[in-house]
């Protein structure tokens, strides 16, 4: 047994526990709202007045997609940085100043947003603190400037963390000079380079129109400008959030299989392929969009099936490590080696579900990735039936799971309840095929996601059971998912708190199967794969964008600001056709 | 059973994944009756579309 | 007892998974399970596998 990471590496264990404190405390507050939306929009038990629900909406999207997974992974690629080059950052008081960027602008926001739930939200820079804008942040709806100014300094803090991470290894190459990167920081690095080039897309959005727009600066702006933008971000945000589980899969499972990893080169060019292709997809988001012909809908839609390659290729090496690790362990067969796995272990365990999960889900990406299939489901429910298996499981249940494995090594503390987290690794598997089976199926049948109440007084063409039960089948899966993740929370605080331990932890990760040595060195050229990945996004954003600004102009036909405020909401609603109109951009999200 | 000692090293040249293989092609059998399922409820599950004649 | 018991609590889960899963696939083919009908089928599938891990006959030495 090697040393723990927090004896070998202190302060950078202190960095990583206060980034992944931060996601705790994101994933709780996120949770809370979660459960509290899954029985509100169920009718099954409502604590706020329905417009409110478009405040506790818009937390929990940014908590969660947002501070929880964007928070747990600066803090795992600070280990995995620290841990593969075995060295810390050049200069730590920089590593302090991007968490604290990304903390203050964090907290900004979230002020912003919580004043949503004040009955008279005081006047700041101009206009009522209230951000019910939901996670999908575009004009028209308009938030106050605080929660913009809070999402940019929160971004700028993730670009400072990346230049961090890009020094470190750059000063390590000065001393190996001909050593290839170590797989874990050529994976940090590539990912942040994939969001160097997407993130540019919401900033352009911030601080060009949306921010001044919002402080009055701007009169007007152009919609369709600015959802491009945010969607030009807001997919390749998605492997922001699932990169940093397949730095999980691709190193820690292989290693808790009891193997190694099949390939180091196939994880080096699924990295790549993310660079390249995450970005000029983002249109597939508004396939239902007016103003952006069907002919780069099309492309992207190319873009957008070319991108299954990565995942493919990961199910590959991940479970060829797995089984690797099972037939060490005395596995045979064809499917008997899967009884040989160390599923007692609920980091491992937590991952597997997670993997089989996104495997699965994976297919709903596909349907809404198609453009003609797009329509039969686009806003309904089953569009968040897939975020939650995606996002609310690959990623979230792969995070918890790398908790138990990484806490204690950052803690020095044994984890708690071993067999309790077994419990809710499973608990949360259940839930979330209770909550999205339900969510796929009212989709089908068209009931509508983001709105605090869809029960009209027409009878949906249900195919299979019927709504009461969809609607109990929905809120009993978003209960044990709530369940699951106070568990997890108790699990981990307990763990922060046993000082008295020695941890049971091996933090060695094995070399892979196949090393770095059976690859060309090209795939480590990073220029490369930046230069081919920008003549690819201007490939698929130039003419599309053009045609925009052409046609509606840079700051657009005249549109003026759509405050979401209380008082707003409900006088507009007294009047039936502009209400129609309110309930309709509200709900019209994705 | 439970701890990750290995109870025999197997390299990179004695390891064929025939178990891989296998939940790859269970895999893509349930994707295939997936897309089969899904041009049921996409092309079959609804009505035509309605003809407006002006 | 055939199997550990996180190993058959993982088995249940996977099995609940089914059972909800299998609802909407059965429907498709004209069978339609009531939630009761679900419910009687998940505990009898559990009860099943409580016996099969159980069960004296079939024991092995622990692992």
């Amino acid at each position: 047994m090697t040393d723990l990471f927090v004896d070998s590496y202190p302060k950078q264990a202190r960095v990583v526990r206060s980034a992944f404190l931060t996601a705790y405390i994101a994933l709780g507050i996120g949770a809370l709202f979660g459960v509290l939306q899954a029985l509100h929009r169920t009718d099954i038990l409502r604590l706020v007045e329905s417009p409110t629900y478009y405040t506790i909406l818009t937390g929990h999207g940014v908590f969660l997609v947002i501070t929880f997974t964007i928070f747990f992974l600066v803090g795992l690629y600070q280990w995995a940085v620290t841990d593969s080059l075995g060295r810390g950052p050049v200069d730590m008081r920089l590593t302090w100043a991007w968490y604290g960027l990304m903390s203050s602008g964090t907290l900004l926001a979230a002020i912003a947003i919580l004043a949503g739930f004040l009955d008279d939200p005081p006047t700041v820079l101009g206009s009522e603190l209230s951000a019910d804008v939901l996670f999908t942040f575009y004009a028209p709806l308009q938030a106050n400037p605080i929660f913009y100014v809070g999402l940019v300094l929160f971004v700028v803090g993730t670009w400072l963390a990346g230049a961090d991470w890009f020094r470190t290894w750059w000063s390590w190459k000065q001393e190996n000079p001909d050593a290839r990167i170590p797989l874990p920081t050529f994976m940090v690095l590539t990912t942040m380079i994939m969001w160097y080039i997407s993130s540019i897309g919401v900033a352009v959005s911030i601080l060009a129109f949306i921010l001044p727009w919002s402080l009055g600066l701007t009169g007007s702006l152009n919609p369709t400008l600015t959802r491009t933008l945010f969607w030009y971000f807001g997919h390749p945000v998605v492997y922001f959030w699932l990169l940093p589980a397949y730095l999980l899969w691709y190193t820690v499972l292989p290693k808790l299989s009891g193997g190694r990893l099949f390939s180091d080169p196939l994880a080096r060019v699924v990295f790549i392929l993310f660079i390249l292709l995450s970005t000029p997809v983002g249109i597939h988001h508004q396939y239902l969009d007016p103003g952006i012909s069907d002919g780069f809908k099309f492309i992207v839609m190319t873009n957008t099936m070319f991108l299954l390659l990565p995942s493919f290729l990961t199910a590959f090496t991940v479970v060829a490590s797995m089984e690797h690790g099972a037939r060490q362990r005395g596995g045979d067969g064809y499917f008997n080696w899967l009884q040989a796995l160390p599923w007692r272990d609920p980091a491992f365990t937590g991952m597997s579900l997670a993997g089989v999960v996104f495997a699965f889900g994976g297919f709903t990406g596909i349907v809404n990735a198609g453009m003609n299939i797009n329509y039969l489901v686009h806003n309904s429910l089953w569009v968040p039936g897939h975020i939650h298996t995606q996002v609310g499981t690959a990623v979230a249940l792969t995070f918890m799971a790398g908790s138990y494995w990484l806490v204690p090594q950052l803690t020095g503390n044994r984890l708690v309840g071993r067999d309790v987290a077994l419990v809710q690794v499973v608990l949360w598997f259940v839930g979330i095929v209770f909550m999205t089976n339900s969510m796929y199926r009212g989709g089908l049948i068209g009931i509508p996601r983001r709105s605090a109440e869809p029960q009209y007084d027409f009878d949906y063409e249900i195919a299979v059971g019927s709504i009461p039960e969809i609607r109990a089948q929905l809120a009993i899966g978003g209960v044990l998912l709530f369940v699951s993740a106070m568990l997890f929370l108790v699990l981990i605080l307990l763990t922060a708190f046993n000082d008295d331990s020695e941890p049971i932890v091996d933090g060695t990760i094995p070399p892979a199967l196949s090393g770095p040595e059976d690859s060309p060195r090209v795939l480590d050229d990073l220029r490369v794969w930046i230069a081919i990945a920008l003549v690819l996004v201007a490939i698929a954003y130039a003419f599309p964008l053009a045609n925009i600004v052409s046609r509606g102009g840079l700051f657009g036909p005249d549109i003026g600001p759509f405050p979401v405020v209380v008082e707003t909401v409900a006088s507009v609603l007294s009047t039936t056709d502009t209400g129609m109109y309110l309930e309709a951009l509200v709900e019209t999200e994705s | 059973m439970d701890d990750t000692t290995a109870a025999r090293e197997i390299d990179h040249d004695e390891f064929d994944p025939y178990g891989t293989l296998a939940l790859i092609v269970l895999y893509f059998v349930v994707l295939t009756l997936m897309w089969v399922f899904t041009y049921f409820v996409e092309f079959l599950g609804n009505a035509p579309t309605p003809m407006i004649v002006l | 007892m055939r199997t550990s018991p996180a190993k058959l609590l993982i088995l249940i889960a996977i099995l609940l998974v089914i059972v909800v899963e299998l609802r909407t696939v059965l429907a498709f083919f004209d069978v339609e399970l009531t939630v009761l009908q679900g419910i009687a089928v998940g505990i009898v599938g559990i009860a099943l596998l409580l016996v099969w891990a159980f069960s004296p006959l079939f024991s092995e030495s622990d692992q």
